[in-house]
């Protein structure tokens, strides 16, 4: 992995404005599901919603993302997961440590407790920026 | 009104599932697309073979008794379980298997996906 020297860039950033009743149970499978606001009714019960202020770019191996007070690094990254996170405001983060994606719209981190949002979290990619409060086990 | 023909939805490339006969009907009309950037061809496809209504499920949400098929570009966990759950013929451009915490939902009879305009014919 290349270091670089460029400043911390922001490629991505929404607020968490919605919490679904089913994320705690999919938090437990180590997995995080976000969708736009105005995704359909359909998938609210198992997904974070919000809204981007920021849309720059999906992630890349090595980003970090943040959420709320919790910070962790980008493992992998499926080749759909730009353009779902561009185009819909989705992307299922993986709680599972591997360093290749096994499904397309998979974005891995390292193996931990995801945290649960709350409506006013911030949700943000940053490039270039490599401190994370993760604490893998 | 009810002039609705059948479509034959096979699986693509690396796809799994199907294949999947879909007739829309005056209480099911709607060819559902929830994917990224508007209707999706397949989904387009559907519609003009069938003379089913093509949807944009993020302009709005439908009710689920009025979906004929769900098009989806899911990457694999989300999507590709929820309308199975719903017992919607569920159509995925990307080519998944069964995965996520739906997966038992995902069955052969509901589910096809890596599919293209190409792998939708007229039944």
């Amino acid at each position: 992995m290349s270091e670089t020297t460029a400043p911390p860039r922001i490629v991505y950033e929404s607020t968490v404005t919605a919490v679904g009743d089913q994320v705690q149970a999919f938090l437990g499978h180590g997995m995080l599901i976000l969708f736009a606001d105005d995704s359909p009714a359909e998938l609210h019960d198992m997904s974070v919603r919000h809204t981007a202020t920021v849309a720059e770019e999906g992630p890349q191996t090595g980003d970090t993302i943040v959420l709320g007070q919790h910070s962790m690094e980008v493992l992998a990254v499926g080749p759909v997961v730009g353009d779902n996170l561009l185009n819909l405001g989705h992307i299922d983060i993986k709680a599972n440590g591997e360093t290749a994606a096994k499904l397309p719209g998979d974005a891995n981190v390292a193996k931990q407790d995801l945290p649960l949002p709350t409506p006013g979290d911030a949700f943000r990619i940053i490039r270039g920026n490599r401190s994370t409060t993760e604490e893998p086990r | 009104m009810s002039d609705y023909k059948s479509v034959k939805v096979n699986q693509g490339r690396g796809g799994w599932g199907g294949p999947l006969t879909v007739t829309p009907t005056d209480a099911k009309p709607l060819i559902y697309s929830v994917t990224g950037g508007g209707i999706h061809p397949v989904a387009a496809k559907i519609a003009e073979l069938t003379g089913g209504e093509a949807f944009d499920g993020f302009k709005s949400s439908a009710p689920f008794d009025k979906i004929a098929v769900a098009v989806i570009d899911c990457g694999g966990t989300a999507r590709v379980g929820v309308y199975p759950m719903k017992k919607v013929l569920t159509v995925d451009v990307h080519a998944t298997s069964p995965a996520g915490p739906l997966a038992q939902f995902i069955t052969e009879e509901l589910f096809v996906s890596g599919v293209k305009p190409d792998d939708v014919e007229p039944a």
